[in-house]
């Protein structure tokens, strides 16, 4: 089932157009990723959705229901954590989840809740004391006490340690095994890449590819390679006729192999053929980065170094 | 429970996790007719110069006024700014509850605490320094509440704009002080010279005051006073829904 529904969604400040033409949809019980730089326009893409936004064109259809004119009937389905949403200094994590639950006709209990997202023994304390991260799942929390049946997440692990990333990735990927449609904004690569069945690459207001993360990865093309070191004499020149490879090089006495997906395979059974053990292997898989680089000419990586500089 | 009723204990509570709030909302205004009746020489007793009044007597309605402009543009806009700063009130916009019932949440605690504020000075005032209780109850009870009207929604109107708490608090000190000058918290109205003393009657914290005195004294309702307070309040609460912002 489609529940949500974008065609031609386009919006623009002033002169700029920050979203373009884009189009997707979601299935029901998906975990549906938009990754881009910051600035490509998926916040206010999901804005839209949200019915935060009006589109100067497009439609939007969520649950089959319009975000502008059905508004108050979606927000009762729609749980969202905006990107840089804050509490009141002095209100107690219990009182945040009160008050979001008096919003709901059927909210959830809030302990089982606090319990799953890490924030037992935190009942009791105050926004101003709980660090980065167990805000953010305060905030992810109130976002999911209504029962939302989708759940938009804007930027949600920024500023969390690793640690506390992989925690919530987990309780993304329990939402949705629940059956909650997931929409999450992000700029980190392996948040999409970990947690998406699809994965929406939007730079500079348009939609550059969607697709499942190996799809988006397999279906440029992109090549992985292969890098291992040997004491051996190697004939390059036969490792690099087998079918699934596509160069060799050797550099700074390592030997690196780039091939298709495949290539990993026949390299290591070459190599045994040859009686050749080898040191240190390692594979470098193309990633989500790869294929934005490949489809933009720009590299997420970069970006988010830049921005953090 | 309704959203709103949860709304508003929460911010209750909230509110009294604040101790500048506790005092300067709750505490103060008792605290200044105290202080009046204690430290100045011969508060207590009637001087012809205040028409044969008691200091103490002059300075128990302008406390009540101080009270309320403290909790409508000292308190009030921070609050907003806040909730407009951490983006709560557009977080609420996604919600099935409208964000004004923050709003109205927030106008309920701060009227609470006024008032809790307003009794406190009225008791100590007659435990204290012997000040009669407001001679005509209604008259009274309507002035305040369209003391806090005018004075809450001039609150609001800054509230509605200000995008942080720094800036509500800034602009709501701007109009607090010149509040209080007008309500006769520095000098009392009756040794202003008529100039000032005009432009007083027409401030709400200066309306407040008259007709809060005129009441408590039993003289009957101050017709000019309460048309003043009426206009503010309707003004100031047309304005602020209209130029209110969520985000």
């Amino acid at each position: 089932m489609t529940v949500i529904d974008v065609k031609g969604l386009t919006k623009t400040y002033g002169d700029v157009t920050v979203v373009d033409d884009v189009s997707f949809s979601v299935e029901e019980g998906e975990i549906f990723a938009m990754l881009g730089p910051n600035g490509a326009g998926k916040t206010t893409t999901v804005e839209s959705i949200a019915g935060l936004r009006s589109p100067d064109s497009g439609t939007i259809r969520v649950l089959d229901l319009d975000p502008l004119a059905d508004r108050a009937e979606l927000r009762k389905h729609l749980g969202i954590q905006l990107q840089e949403s804050r509490f009141q200094d002095r209100i107690r994590v219990r009182e945040v989840l009160e008050v979001f639950a008096s919003f709901y006709p059927d909210p959830l209990d809030s302990q089982p809740l606090l319990d799953r997202l890490g924030l037992n023994g935190k009942e009791g304390a105050l926004y101003s004391e709980l660090s980065g991260g167990q805000q953010q799942r305060l905030s992810i929390a109130a976002a999911l006490v209504g029962r939302p049946r989708v759940v938009i997440l804007d930027e949600l692990t920024t500023g969390l340690d690793p640690r506390a990333r992989r925690t919530t990735w987990g309780l993304i990927q329990e939402l949705r095994d629940d059956g909650v449609t997931v929409i999450l904004v992000t700029h980190f690569m392996e948040e999409a890449e970990k947690l998406a069945d699809r994965v929406a690459l939007i730079d500079g207001g348009r939609l550059v590819a969607l697709d499942t993360p190996r799809g988006l990865v397999e279906g440029l093309g992109l090549e992985q390679q292969i890098r291992f070191r040997t004491p051996a004499t190697l004939a390059e020149s036969s490792l690099a006729a087998l079918p699934e490879v596509t160069g060799v090089q050797r550099r700074d006495g390592e030997i690196v192999v780039t091939g298709t997906e495949r290539a990993l395979f026949s390299v290591v059974s070459f190599l045994a053929e040859q009686e050749i053990v080898p040191d240190r292997l390692s594979v470098d898989q193309a990633t989500l980065d790869d294929a934005f680089l490949s489809l933009t000419g720009r590299n997420l990586t970069d970006l988010e170094t830049e921005e953090r500089s | 429970m309704s959203a709103l009723t949860t709304l508003t204990k929460t911010q209750i509570k909230v509110f009294a996790r604040e101790p500048m709030g506790i005092f300067f909302g709750l505490v103060f205004p008792a605290l200044l007719l105290f202080v009046i009746g204690v430290v100045f020489p011969g508060a207590t007793d009637p001087t012809p110069d205040l028409g044969n009044q008691r200091l103490v007597d002059i300075y128990a309605p302008v406390a009540i006024a101080l009270g309320l402009a403290t909790v409508a543009v000292s308190i009030l806009p921070a609050t907003l700014g806040t909730d407009r700063e951490r983006g709560i009130l557009k977080r609420l916009s996604t919600t099935p509850v409208h964000p004004r019932t923050l709003v109205v949440a927030h106008l309920t605690v701060q009227l609470l605490v006024a008032t809790i504020a307003s009794v406190a000075a009225i008791l100590v005032g007659a435990l204290v320094f012997d000040i009669d209780l407001p001679q005509d109850p209604a008259w009274f009870v309507i002035s305040f509440f369209l003391a806090a009207a005018a004075l809450l929604g001039l609150g609001l109107l800054i509230g509605a704009l200000v995008p942080t708490a720094n800036s509500g608090q800034s602009f709501g000190m701007i109009l607090y002080f010149p509040l209080l000058f007008f309500a006769g918290v520095y000098i009392p109205l009756q040794v202003m010279p008529e100039g000032v003393r005009t432009v007083s009657e027409y401030t709400p914290a200066g309306a407040a005051v008259q007709s809060l005195a005129g009441a408590w004294a039993g003289s009957g309702p101050d017709t000019s006073s309460l048309i003043v307070m009426a206009t503010y309040a309707v003004v100031t609460v047309v304005l602020a829904a209209w130029w209110f912002r969520w985000e």
